[in-house]
This record gives C-alpha cells, structure tokens and sequence, in this order.
C-alpha cells in the first residue's frame, strides 16, 4: 500500500495528541508568574510546545501551573480551581515557595502546594528561568505521551 | 461614562471616605429599578494583576460599590524577617514587591546603614543607582506590557518582555539571579559590576530610547487606547494627596513629588532628571508619566554610566562584612571575623529608623527597629501599593465594569507588596 | 502646633525626630499636629516589645504603636510613638484624620490585637476571617515546617520564652 500509512496504538496516538497540546492554566500568584508571562513572550516561546491557549478559565484547561506562593487564604481556592479543571489534568509546582514553602517557612504559607493538590513536575528555583518551564513541560509531555488512554493513577 | 460628583442627576448617594474625599453614585436602586447584582472579580482572574478579589455591587454594567478583600498573598515576610539575622533578611526584602527587588533592597539596605552609622564608597552608591534605575524601567516594562495585552494592545507584551528580557540578562551578569538579586546590602552591594555589564548597560541605553518611541507610536495617539484610558479612573489630585497616594498615581494628576527629588538618598541629588507630571488625573496621565519616567531612567542610566567611579564597593568594615577569602589564609583576625559573621552576624546599635525610596509604583519605605542584637526586632515594609489601592473605589466608580481592568491596571499594584 | 503637655519624651534616631505621647492622647496629639501642616500620614504600625522594657525605661506597656507624619510643603518628617498596653489594647483610630490610616489600622489590629475605637469596619485584612491569633506579635511562634538539623530545630514551632 506504500509510504502513506502509518501504523500505531490507539494509545500512542491519544498520548500524542494530548502531550503536544497541554493548555496550561494560568495561575500565576507571585514572583513566578512574571517568569511564567517570560515563557509565554517571543524568545522562549511556550506556543511551539502546544501551549499556546493559556486559559483563564479552569474548565477550558488541562494544566494547572501553581506559580508562586500559596498563601492560607488562597489554598481553599486553588482547591476549588484544580477541582473544577475537568479530567485528565496535571500539575506543575514552579518555583520554590509552591514545592516546598521556599525562603519562606512560616504561618502564613502553604508549605508546598503539593499539601492540597498532587502535583506531577516540581521545578526548583526561585524564580526558576523561563526555559526550566519549558524543561518541566517537555517532562510532563514525555510522561503524558507514555500514559495513552487512561489517565494519570 | 457620568464620574464624581455634580454631574446634574437626581437620586444621588455620597459616602464620605475622610477629609473632603468622597463618592457619589448616582442611583441606588439603578436603571433597571432593581437590585444591585454581587460579583466577584478575582483572586483567580487574568487581569487583577495578581491575586486580588474585589467583591463589586454592579448596576447592569455600572459599577456601584467596590470591596477590595486582600490577603491571598500574605506570606509574613515580616515575621520571616525577624527570625533571620540581619544579613539574611537582605533576601526576603525582594519579594515583596518583586517586579523592583533591587529598589527594595535598597530600602533596607539604606535604613541598617543609617543605624549603623555607615555611607558606603561612591562607586557603590553609582551601582546602587544603576540597578534602581535598571529595575525601574523593568517594572514600567511589566506594567505597560500588562496593561496593553489587557486592554488588547497585545503585541505590547511582546515588546516589553523582550527589553525587560534584556534588563533581567543584565542582573544575572552582575548578580547571577535574574530576578530577586539581592544585589544591594547593607554595606554596600554584592560583587562588583564586571566590564561584560558595562558593556551590554552601555549598548542598553543605546536602544532603550528606540524602543520606548516605538511604544508610543503604537498606544499614544492610537484612538482605541486613547479611548479606553481618557476620561477613566480620574484621581483628583487632592483627593490624591489626602488619601496619601505616592508615584505615578500621584504625579498623574499634577503633583510634582518624587522622593528622588525632594529627599535624595545614594546620590540622587547629583543627577539632572525631569520629574514626570500630567495634569489629565487619569488613566492616559498616568500612561504618559509612565512612559516620561522611562525616558529619565534612561538618562540617569547614562550619567551614571558616565560618572561611575572606581573604588571598593563595600564599606571596609569587618565587623560588618566578611573579608577576602585570601586574607583567611594568613590572618587570625579575619578568620575570627568571618567566623563571628557567618555563625552570630553584626549587631546593629539600637534605634529605629525609616527610609523611604521612590520605586516604580511610588514610596516604599522600610521601617527598621533593632534593641541591639544580631536579628531585628521589627521590620515594617511600607508598602506603595498598599496605599496606592486604597483611592480604586473612587477612581472607578460610576463606570463600567470593562473599565475596571483599566483601573487596576493604572494602579499598578504588585500583590505581594500590598499583602507582604 | 501640639500642645507640649502631650509630649512624654522627645529625641532623635539615625536622623529620624521622634516624639512619644501617651496612649490615650495619641488621636489628640496626631490632630494637632496635622494641623501644624504633617498632613501625610506615611504608614502606622506597631512594635511589641514583650520582654525589653529598655526602650521605655522599665516596666513598660508593651505595645508601641508607631505613627509616621510627614509635611509636603517643609519635608520635615516626625515620629509619633504612643505605648500602649491591655489584653487586648484600645486605641483610638485616627482614619477620620488621615484616610490612608483605615488599612493600616486593620493590618495593626489583624497582626497584633490591637483594638482601634471608631474604626469603621475593623476586620482582618491579611490573615483569614477566622483565623485565631495574631501573627506579628513576640509570643506567636514563626510557624512552618521543623527544620531537621537547624540550631532552630525546636524554636521553630515553640513560641519563645524571651522574646
């Protein structure tokens, strides 16, 4: 039948096609989002991975990227947003105070993110650079494109 | 779009915030004779430039009543910086107000210098003043690239964040952080500028000047941002000073007080900048300050770079900072000092004291009190945009509710500083 | 100008002019002296100083409340302290004179307790409404997650036993 067909799995197709078109949602919260905008502008450029729709809206969303610190105000919301992001969904924790609580180890801070909601990548750094987001994204892609047709246990 | 007062309409409500300062909403009970409709604008929202919720009463689309609710971003980076011995607290000082860390540090760093009764050599204060000027237009940057995309101008963000990119590249040679530098401490700054950063500040200020014309060809006389900032968010400017508005805000609406003028610190006094005014009290008088500002910082950046001196750039104080790591080898002294700082800290001689520095958004100040001891006892963060959120209910009242993204994009507000 | 009665005690730190006023007379105090031309009220805080009476000369209140005024027109800036003390301690607000001072006297009270009478709508600003205690003051401990191996180890989550 010659060069025009290919052959694969069904799951390797779902996983492809899911992988390379994570629409993150922005949760920018602090001094990581600015980083996070710095992803989104011309010289880094996370709209040739497939992230070009940064949606504001969680329902429209696949990837929740908690960038910056939780506050205890905000973690009941976070919970609700990353409750409201339909299935399959992932999590990126960016920066140091959304892994772990960073430079700050108080009352007032969630000390990881990782306390409310289960996060898939965490990215070190404070805040980490543009391109260590895209390194966490094409992590979070390989595993994606690994998963196929179900979803993240 | 009817604003303030004295508008010719009947069925008016007038709260008084304090002072001569006060609201008018014009009808209660609204077109369409009905009730007010609650919503809720944030904390997670694209536009409210971080995590603030504002809970707005609505009347179809006019906007009646604002609350802001803040805290979402309270991280208790005063109580952090009390548990840190005084060199440390250096690092929580960035990331409060984290678009201008360096003018941060600098608050901070001048009020421990204060109390310790030290001036640092000049080429530092030259430094000090280069990293200021650098994160200032780094801050405007953010803000105007920001607010273009929100109001549509999306290419703006494109080009702000490749300048800023450009900027941040020029922290991380000097500093090695590309945001939070911590660069500038009591005591003077971290390293000495290398002649790589010279070089990229000096072609910097070559084509920084370019690409703000390029702002203004695109969003100055552009009808569609003409028309979605003229007119919106009027801040009269005594209504400005009373409710104690600082920077943009208040030079927006004709005040001429910038604290680099009236009170100069790290040799501000000795450069010739304009102070950047509109007497237009909205949200197109502050654009145009804006962008003014970046033009000066341009200027001071190229003095500066003119004048910068050689010298240390530290004070040469060991019970302050740790010495050479060659002198370690052969002095006891010195291992004893480096051991005392590193282990203990210095101590700073009790007192306290305030300094106020002009940042991109107006006055943010640090506010030290030390009983003696190698920690603070309090560090108080007075915060510009605390203050500076205050005046939204009466700059946004009575418009519509489209307006309020360009409202609180005007204030330019960083959420970790309003909730530190 | 303000009356000299009010004035406790005077001085100068780093550069800065400070006077103190007793508790009670502080609304007083900060009215008369904005209308001796202060009309900027720069921010208002508080100071605990659970164990150190040293700064007020023994057997001191504990809370300092700190009021910083500044005069646009001369530049000249003044320091108000005002100690005050009580579980918890009532102060009068000064948000009729100074609009800036609605928030930051919500901050004050959300961080240390203290009450402001008149205020008009004195709530938690910073912490969550139902947030039991208050952060900024000495006996409140840092909080957090125990640092294995840190010479803090234990003060991390003890609240102090001199502050």
């Amino acid at each position: 039948m010659g060069q025009n067909i290919l052959t694969t799995t069904l799951g390797k197709l779902i996983g492809w096609g899911r992988g390379n078109s994570v629409w993150p949602l922005q949760f920018g919260l602090a001094c990581c989002a600015i980083e996070m905008i710095h992803t989104a502008t011309a010289s880094v450029d996370i709209a040739r991975f497939g992230s070009e729709a940064m949606r504001a809206s969680p329902r429209q969303s696949d990837m929740m990227i908690v960038s910056g610190r939780v506050s205890q105000k905000m973690a009941p919301i976070l919970r609700t947003i990353y409750d409201q992001m339909p299935e399959p969904k992932w999590v990126i924790s960016m920066g140091a105070c959304a892994s772990t609580g960073g430079v700050f180890n108080n009352y007032a801070l969630l000390q990881g993110v990782d306390k409310i909601v289960p996060v898939d990548v965490y990215i070190p750094g404070c805040p980490p650079r543009p391109e260590d987001l895209l390194n966490a994204l094409m992590i979070l892609q390989e595993r994606i494109k690994a998963q196929g047709i179900t979803p993240r246990q | 779009m009817a604003d303030g007062p004295g508008q010719g309409v009947t069925d008016t409500d007038t709260t008084v915030i304090g002072q001569g300062v006060t609201v008018t909403r014009t009808g209660e009970t609204g077109a369409f004779g009905g009730e007010l409709l609650t919503i809720n604008f944030g904390p997670h929202h694209p536009s409210t430039h971080g995590v603030l919720r504002l809970i707005v009463d609505l009347d179809g689309e006019q906007v009646k009543r604002i609350k802001p609710v803040i805290g979402y971003l309270h991280t208790g980076i005063e109580k952090q910086a009390e548990a840190l011995r005084w060199q440390q607290a250096v690092v929580v000082t960035d990331r409060h107000d984290y678009l201008s860390p360096p003018i941060n540090n600098l608050a901070y760093a001048l009020a421990v210098e204060r109390l310790m009764g030290v001036d640092v050599p000049p080429r530092a204060k030259v430094l000090r003043v280069i990293m200021s000027e650098l994160t200032r237009l780094a801050s405007h940057l953010v803000w105007l690239g920001t607010s273009g995309i929100e109001l549509g101008a999306s290419t703006m963000l494109m080009y702000c964040f490749r300048e800023r990119d450009s900027i941040l590249d020029m922290n991380e040679e000097i500093s090695g952080y590309r945001m939070h530098t911590s660069y500038i401490r009591p005591g003077g700054v971290m390293a000495d500028a290398t002649p790589r950063f010279l070089d990229m500040l000096d072609k910097f200020i070559g084509v920084m000047p370019g690409h703000v014309d390029e702002y203004e060809d695109l969003l100055t006389m552009n009808p569609i941002w003409r028309s979605r900032t003229m007119g919106i968010g009027r801040l009269p400017a005594q209504d400005a000073k009373v409710l104690g508005a600082s920077g943009p805000m208040l030079r927006g609406s004709g005040v001429a007080w910038d604290l680099r003028k009236q009170m100069p610190y790290s040799g501000y006094e000795d450069y010739e900048f304009e102070v950047a005014t509109s007497d237009l009290c909205d949200c197109y008088g502050r654009y145009l300050v804006r962008i003014k500002e970046m033009r000066e910082s341009v200027k001071i950046l190229r003095q500066a770079l003119d004048r910068l001196p050689d010298g240390p750039v530290n004070v040469d104080d060991r019970k302050m900072l740790p010495p050479p790591r060659e002198e370690l080898e052969t002095s006891m002294e010195a291992v004893i000092h480096h051991f005392k700082l590193f282990t203990e800290g210095y101590s700073v001689p009790p007192g306290d004291v305030y300094q106020a520095v002009e940042s991109g958004r107006g006055e943010n100040g640090c506010y030290v009190v030390s009983d003696g001891t190698h920690k603070p006892r309090r560090v108080k963060f007075r915060a510009a945009s605390f203050v500076n959120l205050q005046p939204l209910e009466r700059m946004a009242m009575n418009h519509m509710i489209a307006d309020m993204v360009a409202i609180i994009g005007t204030a330019d507000t960083v959420l970790g500083d309003v909730d530190r | 100008m303000i009356a000299e009665n009010l004035i406790v005690d005077r001085g100068v730190s780093a550069g800065d002019s400070w006077i103190t006023v007793a508790g009670e007379s502080a609304h007083e105090a900060l009215s008369g002296l904005k209308e001796a031309g202060y009309q900027l009220l720069v921010f208002l805080t508080c100071v605990d100083h659970l164990a150190d009476s040293s700064r007020h000369g023994g057997g001191a209140p504990r809370y300092e409340l700190v009021y910083q005024l500044r005069n646009m027109d001369t530049l000249e800036q003044l320091r108000v302290r005002a100690f005050v003390d009580g579980d918890p301690p009532h102060v009068e607000s000064v948000s009729d004179l100074f609009p800036p001072a609605n928030w930051d006297e919500r901050e004050t009270y959300d961080m240390f307790g203290i009450v402001f009478e008149n205020h008009p709508d004195l709530t938690r600003i910073l912490m969550p409404d139902d947030w039991v205690g208050h952060p900024l003051r000495r006996d409140y401990p840092v909080g957090g997650e125990v640092v294995e191996f840190s010479e803090e180890h234990e003060t991390w989550q003890t609240a102090p036993d001199k502050a």
